[in-house]
């Protein structure tokens, strides 16, 4: 009885695994990633991911990433960087292109598990959600404003600057204010 | 015969409550490492060769369950390893896994050998001692159950040779559980009569009513319940002073070698395997004395 | 000083126009073996329960109790609960707690005793009741015997001056009433602990009894010394239903017409008939049974083999067994030699895993569903609580109606029947647990006649009746023969299967040996036998009952030196 409710536990988590797919690829395959060259009839938008705000924080920093390579002494994990605009991309298109041809690590929560609809960004350069206080997270931003939808519903347009900036206060050190 | 059961129901319970609360409460290798052999080695001890390979061969099963779970389903950490449907599997979530499933296997571990130990009478009389009225009560109830399941058996045996409720239909048989469960419930109130006549018969109700139990509490006892608060203690401090410390994300940090963490260790290890201890005591101490006779 | 003394007790229960109790005054010495006989609804237990302050009833009491001098009201309630310890019939329910040790304290515990001197008194109890083997085991995994001594022993450790027991023996088996018996003796005797006992089985303890008391309708109509008690019994009323209930020896003795001091014991008993009786003839005639039952088989047991589970031993190694139509067979056999067991496989709850019972020529497994409890076999279990489900009989004999798929009518019409039969008429409305052991045993023998079997299977059907109802029953076993009803029972009572059966087996070890009639089964048997027999057989070779005995020492005639 035991034993058969183990194997049926084993059956359960493969078919998971075999249903969300199964597309293993090598550490080198999956950050080769074509990037467009800028052309100079291209449209382009710019991007840039910092973490300013934990600087200030240092004290609420889980004690395991107080340390150069995951908090920059500037604060700048990705400086402002411009990118080919693909029609139809998202904001979360360009950041997916851009951790990866800098190989910066990311985790993100997809579009079908949550109930907005919308990618949900988990973590860039091992800075997750609440690893500097409870009110911790990753915030961005286009042109200065803060969109209140997620990253993979905003379609962008030519020119937007993109910011992607980590919080410590629910974004309220970044100059953000709930309505 | 099972020497570590001997000793006082508030010692063992104390020993247990702080074994559980030391591997809950930690993610250090070490001391789950330890949890794990003390649990297991005690549980060896307790139980026949075959009992244990079994019991181990369901719970490496299990482990290994835990450990491929957690990298499916976490993704943080520095050294990639793959990526699986564009998500990194890192050998720190593989490694955060294996512990998980230490702890959990150990904490189980433990409560086996917990429930083995502690038996209706020593809970009862701990907890009776807080609420004395409490420890009658459950004494009652563990005499109780047992009887109306027998009668449960009985009178649905006799019904059954009466005709009624014999087909396999579920309906009927789901009827005569409720008929049965009726009178048996009015069988078991004409046994409460006569239960409170028995007890009012003997004193009950009276004033100044005293707790009786059979449990000592011995010199051997106090010299574990020393041991037991001694380590305790210096291992509640190694928590507030973060000598246990110990991060899988995104690095895995290296185990800090002083010379204060490795008696920390140590004394931990010696909590866990106190139980094995005894009964490995025992068990040479009875050889000895077979081979003298 | 008397420690007890009882004036002029009158009681009523409330609601009611009769009294339970009318004018009994007694009183008894301190060390004395009071031994209470009487018919079920004497007022027994409500003289008892008065006697115990916490369990008195409630209802209209006039007259008064005293304990050693100081009316029994008035007692210090420390006194009272200690001092008087109350045991009562069903060792079942009596019993508090979970573990043996815990029951032997808890009166110490309520009354305050400190745990140092509980551990002492606990310890003391056990060594004294012999209870050390099993003091760490659970109370739910003792025998009947062995809860009845726990109850004993943990009243007793409360080192009570008068003990007072109601039937303490009624649920046990023979042997396990014996052991209590002899415990309660030996407590007398050597602590000189005074004991009021209610009791149906005085073939033991009128023997050991100081003074017997018999009560009728609220009445205390005789108390007296043993030896006497026979005679004053007769002078009373020459049928008094009582006499059947007293020791053979007494019946015998009376039954000879006999004066004097009585014979309580079977030694007694056969120095009585050796000193007064001759023994040229020493057989019985006995007309010869009518011609030999030529029906064929109607249930049948070939080389029956079972156990309850695969590593567990086997139960019934081979029994071979039948039984003819109109037979009332009595399978004897000691505790837990799987009698009840051998029952539940006649009748279908269990199923063999060697051999072949038929019923009625046909294969037990061929039955299906309700048609084997149908017209066929009916099994009357040890414990009648256990036959009703419902808050009346009548409703609960309307159930089985279902079952055989009667009509209103016909239920109406057989319940009537039945009533008429077992004289259970005006037990019909009630709450099957209001009913006293020997009326729910009628009653739960009537739902199971309501399935009109052919084959009826008895599991202890005398245990915890008095001697009255035991021979109601016996009236009603052979009106059920006569009708055709193939009647087996398993039994303890050896009294009562000689008297009832057509044939007697003993089982032991796992089959049934040694068939026969009661006369040839009971005269070959030396200890398993019956006390007319252990008491007439130096002299006479086929007396099994006390009427036999009484025939043949009548043909025989006294010695010369005879003193009347």
């Amino acid at each position: 009885m035991k034993k058969d409710l183990l194997v049926l536990a084993f059956i359960i988590l493969l078919i998971a695994i075999v249903a969300s797919g199964t597309k293993i690829q090598s550490v080198d395959e999956y950050y080769l990633t074509h990037i467009d060259e800028i052309a100079e009839d291209s449209e382009t938008v710019t991007i840039s991911i910092r973490c300013d705000t934990i600087l200030d924080n240092l004290d609420k920093l889980s004690p395991q990433l107080r340390a150069e390579k995951y908090v920059p002494k500037d604060g700048v994990i990705l400086e402002e960087t411009e990118y080919v605009l693909r029609p139809g991309d998202t904001v979360f298109d360009i950041l997916d292109r851009a951790v990866r041809h800098n190989r910066i690590h990311m985790e993100f929560q997809g579009a079908d598990k949550n109930s907005y609809n919308s990618v949900y960004i988990q973590g860039i350069n091992f800075l997750y959600e609440f690893s500097c206080g409870p009110l911790s997270g990753w915030m961005y931003s286009v042109n200065g404003k803060f969109p209140d939808y997620g990253v993979s519903k905003y379609v962008l347009k030519d020119g937007d600057v993109i910011e992607f900036n980590y919080t410590c206060d629910l974004g309220r050190d970044l100059g953000y204010e709930f309505k | 015969m099972k020497s570590f059961s001997s000793f006082h129901p508030t010692i063992l319970f104390l020993y247990y409550l702080s074994v559980i609360f030391i591997s809950m409460f930690t993610m250090n290798p070490v001391l789950l490492g330890c949890s794990l052999i003390g649990s297991i080695l005690f549980f060896s001890m307790m139980n026949s060769p075959k009992v244990v390979l079994k019991n181990i061969g369901y719970y490496l099963l299990v482990f290994i369950l835990i450990a491929i779970t957690n990298p499916i389903f976490s993704h943080n950490g520095e050294t990639i390893l793959f990526f699986l449907n564009d998500n990194p599997v890192t050998l720190e979530a593989i490694i955060y896994g294996v512990v998980i499933a230490t702890m959990l296997v150990a904490v189980i571990f433990w409560s086996k050998s917990y429930s083995e130990i502690m038996t209706s009478d020593k809970f009862v009389y701990l907890f009776g001692r807080t609420i004395p009225k409490l420890s009658l009560v459950l004494s009652m109830a563990l005499r109780f159950i047992p009887m109306l399941k027998l009668q449960i058996k009985k009178v649905n045996q006799v019904q059954k040779t009466l005709g009624l409720y014999t087909t396999d239909s579920i309906t009927d048989r789901i009827f005569s559980g409720i008929r049965v469960l009726n009178s048996v419930l009015t069988w078991s109130l004409e046994n409460a009569i006569n239960r409170a006549d028995s007890m009012r018969a003997r004193g009950y109700g009276l004033k100044r009513r005293t707790n009786f139990s059979l449990f000592k509490f011995y010199k051997r006892d106090g010299i574990l319940l020393i041991a037991i608060i001694l380590i305790l203690v210096t291992a509640i401090l190694g928590f507030v002073f973060n000598i246990f410390d110990f991060y899988y994300y995104p690095a895995i940090s290296s185990l800090e070698i002083t010379g204060v963490g490795i008696l920390e260790y140590i004394f931990v290890f010696i909590l866990m395997i106190i139980p094995f201890i005894i009964e490995v005591k025992e068990n040479i101490q009875w050889k000895l004395l077979r081979s003298k006779i | 000083m008397e420690i007890i003394k009882v004036k002029n007790l009158d009681f009523t229960y409330p609601e009611q126009k009769t009294k339970a109790l009318k004018d009994v005054s007694f009183s008894i010495e301190p060390g004395e073996f009071i031994v209470i006989c009487g018919e079920s609804g004497s007022g027994k237990t409500t003289l008892l329960k008065l006697l115990k302050r916490e369990l008195a009833p409630h209802g209209n009491k006039t007259g008064r109790i005293f304990y050693k001098g100081t009316e029994l009201e008035e007692l210090d309630d420390r006194t009272a609960a200690s001092e008087i310890g109350y045991v009562m019939q069903n060792p079942e329910n009596q019993i508090v707690t979970d573990k043996v040790w815990h029951e032997l304290a808890f009166g110490l515990e309520n009354m305050g005793v400190p745990t140092p001197v509980i551990r002492r008194r606990v310890g003391e109890m056990a060594n004294f009741f012999g209870i050390h083997q099993w003091f760490r085991k659970k109370t739910t995994e003792l025998s009947g015997g062995q809860k009845q001594l726990l109850n004993l022993a943990s009243i007793m450790a409360m080192q009570p001056e008068l003990l007072i027991l109601d039937e303490p023996t009624s649920q046990l088996d023979p042997i396990a009433a014996s052991d209590f018996i002899t415990t309660l003796q030996k407590l007398n005797r050597d602590l000189g602990l005074t004991i009021i006992l209610v009791e149906h089985r005085l073939e033991e303890v009128i023997p050991i009894a100081d003074k017997v008391m018999i009560m009728e309708n609220g009445s205390m109509i005789l108390y007296d010394k043993p030896e006497y008690v026979g005679q004053k019994l007769k002078e009373i009323d020459k049928n008094h239903k009582m006499l059947l209930a007293l020791p053979s020896a007494v019946r015998i003795f009376n039954g000879l017409d006999s004066e004097g001091k009585s014979p309580l014991t079977v030694r007694d008993g056969r120095e009585f008939l050796s000193n007064n009786y001759r023994n040229h003839i020493n057989v019985l005639e006995r007309p010869l049974k009518e011609d030999e039952n030529r029906d064929e088989n109607i249930l049948e047991l070939k080389n029956i083999w079972f156990r309850y589970e695969r590593d567990l031993p086997d139960i019934l190694t081979g029994v071979n067994f039948q039984a003819k139509k109109g037979e009332i067979i009595s399978i004897l056999g000691g505790n837990g030699s799987g009698k009840t067991t051998l029952l539940s496989v006649m009748a279908g709850q269990h199923r063999p895993y060697r051999g072949k019972i038929s019923i009625r020529g046909k294969r037990i497994r061929e039955y299906k569903g309700k048609d084997l409890y149908r017209h066929n076999i009916a099994l009357l279990p040890q414990d009648p609580q256990t036959v009703f489900l419902k808050s009346s009989v009548w409703e609960d004999y309307k159930e089985i109606g279902k079952v055989m798929g009667y009509t209103k009518e016909e239920i109406k019409n057989n319940t009537e029947k039945i009533a008429e039969m077992l004289s259970i008429q005006n037990l019909l409305d009630k709450h099957p647990y209001d009913l006293s052991g020997g009326e729910q045993q009628k009653v739960a023998l009537g739902k199971i006649l309501l399935l009109k079997p052919k084959i009826l299977l008895l599991d202890e059907p005398t245990k915890g009746i008095d001697a009255f109802s035991k021979s109601v029953l016996h009236d009603i076993l052979i009106n059920l023969k006569r009708q055709g009803v193939t009647i087996i029972m398993v039994t303890h009572d050896v009294e009562f299967a000689a008297i009832v059966s057509d044939s007697c087996g003993l089982f032991f070890d796992g089959e049934i040996i040694s068939m026969g009639t009661p006369v040839d089964f009971f005269s070959d048997n030396n200890f398993y036998t019956t006390a007319a027999n252990r008491i007439s057989r130096h002299m006479y070779n086929n007396a099994i009952t006390c009427e036999d005995v009484i025939e043949i020492c009548k043909l025989n005639g006294v010695k010369e030196n005879y003193a009347k």
